[in-house]
């Protein structure tokens, strides 16, 4: 057992972690950010995405003890309030969600891409959330609302 | 299931660990998912993530990488645009940003594209406490670099055939320099045994002959004997080996 400090979406929380403590148990169960989700617990669904000190990363394969210190951002601290984020919006608009499991993931995958890169291409976009499986929606949608948001971003 | 994750802060205490029996974890991204069922044996790891060695120093045309240097890294870092359709060409961003170059020396097959593309650049591995080792490694160890020259433009080819465009292992993957003075072509393969391989068979006739259709047809001719792919969930042994010759040809003519 290890104390584990993290800023999480900018508010500095502590915990107490086990060897198999994953950075995604921490904040779902330590943490009470239900956002992202425990999928396949593999790295192959996505749907556990969070921001690692910036960069997207798949939190059910990161010991939490390893990232003692770091910065991460979970789409419960996209919001302003009851202000959505670009994203969250375009997909709120544009009906990128249908049973709704994938979605954390594949907003913060967004978020990062859009941090990166804010005029992606279609396929950059593909590509971008190519880790993050939808079963539901056939990812058209996802992708227009990804290209929606950073349309929003620049006006 | 886990019973110690240590974090050392530098090589030496991380020796001493895997010494001690502990399992090195690099990004993680092919132990943990054997790690995160409950019904996995006890296991101690050691990350090396705070060991200090990630970072790409270039040096003429000689390129070190360390070990804990994540693809992402890899992906972003303008030098190393050689590697980017390599590294590109790997699982998916998320994965990617935790990925890392040591840990892909050790990737199971149809994974480890990376090895491949290092295999083919004649790349070195610096390991803890012994001298350097040509790839792929045979045996374990802790792996602190790889030292790889820049081939000149042009020189370096990558081909990875898989089931998707992005974010699918491999089903056959060739690497090759073409050293032009020498006449010599060094050929790397993935997804065509249960570890990356050198392709001496299909070099030993390419040597000192021109890159045609011909030559390359009998080169992967040569090479069909030694290949010993898996069936997998991606693709039969069958196809493996039935497909292995046009994708050297594209590799290696481009059409």
């Amino acid at each position: 057992m290890k104390i584990v400090n993290l800023k999480v979406n900018g508010v500095g929380k502590a915990f107490i972690a086990k060897p198999e403590t994953t950075l995604l148990l921490a904040l779902r169960e330590q943490l009470g950010l239900t956002g992202a989700k425990r999928g396949c617990a593999q790295g192959a669904c996505g749907s556990c995405t969070v921001l690692l000190d910036g960069e997207p990363v798949v939190s059910c394969l990161v010991p939490a003890v390893t990232v003692d210190g770091s910065d991460v951002a979970t789409v419960e601290g996209l919001a302003d309030g009851d202000k959505l984020s670009h994203v969250q919006q375009a997909f709120l608009d544009g009906f990128a969600t249908q049973c709704g499991f994938c979605t954390p993931g594949m907003i913060m995958s967004a978020e990062a891409l859009l941090d990166r890169n804010p005029n992606p291409t279609r396929d950059e976009v593909a590509e971008a959330i190519s880790g993050n499986v939808c079963r539901c929606t056939g990812y058209e949608p996802i992708i227009s609302a990804v290209l929606d948001a950073a349309e929003r971003a620049r006006l | 299931m886990l019973t110690e994750v240590h974090v050392p802060e530098d090589v030496p205490a991380a020796v001493s660990l895997v010494a001690a029996g502990a399992t090195i974890i690099g990004g993680g991204t092919s132990l943990m998912p054997r790690l995160n069922d409950y019904a996995s044996p006890p296991t101690e790891l050691v990350s090396l993530r705070r060991a200090g060695l990630a970072g790409v120093h270039v040096d003429g045309d000689t390129v070190t990488i360390g070990a804990m240097t994540t693809l992402a890294q890899i992906e972003h870092d303008p030098r190393l645009a050689l590697l980017h359709p390599v590294v590109r060409s790997i699982a998916s961003v998320p994965v990617r940003t935790l990925a890392t170059v040591g840990g892909n020396l050790f990737a199971r097959q149809p994974h480890g594209d990376l090895t491949v593309a290092l295999v083919a650049l004649n790349a070195r591995a610096t390991l803890a406490g012994r001298s350097e080792s040509e790839l792929p490694l045979t045996e374990a160890g802790l792996v602190t670099a790889i030292t790889a020259k820049i081939p000149k433009k042009g020189a370096f080819r990558y081909l990875k055939a898989a089931r998707r465009r992005y974010n699918s292992a491999s089903l056959v993957t060739v690497a090759a320099t073409i050293h032009d003075e020498s006449g010599e072509v060094t050929i790397a393969l993935g997804g065509v045994s249960d570890r990356v391989v050198r392709a001496h068979a299909a070099e030993a006739v390419l040597s000192g002959r021109p890159l045609t259709e011909e030559t390359v047809h009998a080169a992967a001719e040569a090479e069909l004997a030694h290949l010993t792919p898996a069936d997998d969930a991606y693709a039969s042994a069958w196809y493996r080996k039935r497909v292995f010759p046009v994708h050297l040809r594209r590799a290696l003519l481009g059409r």
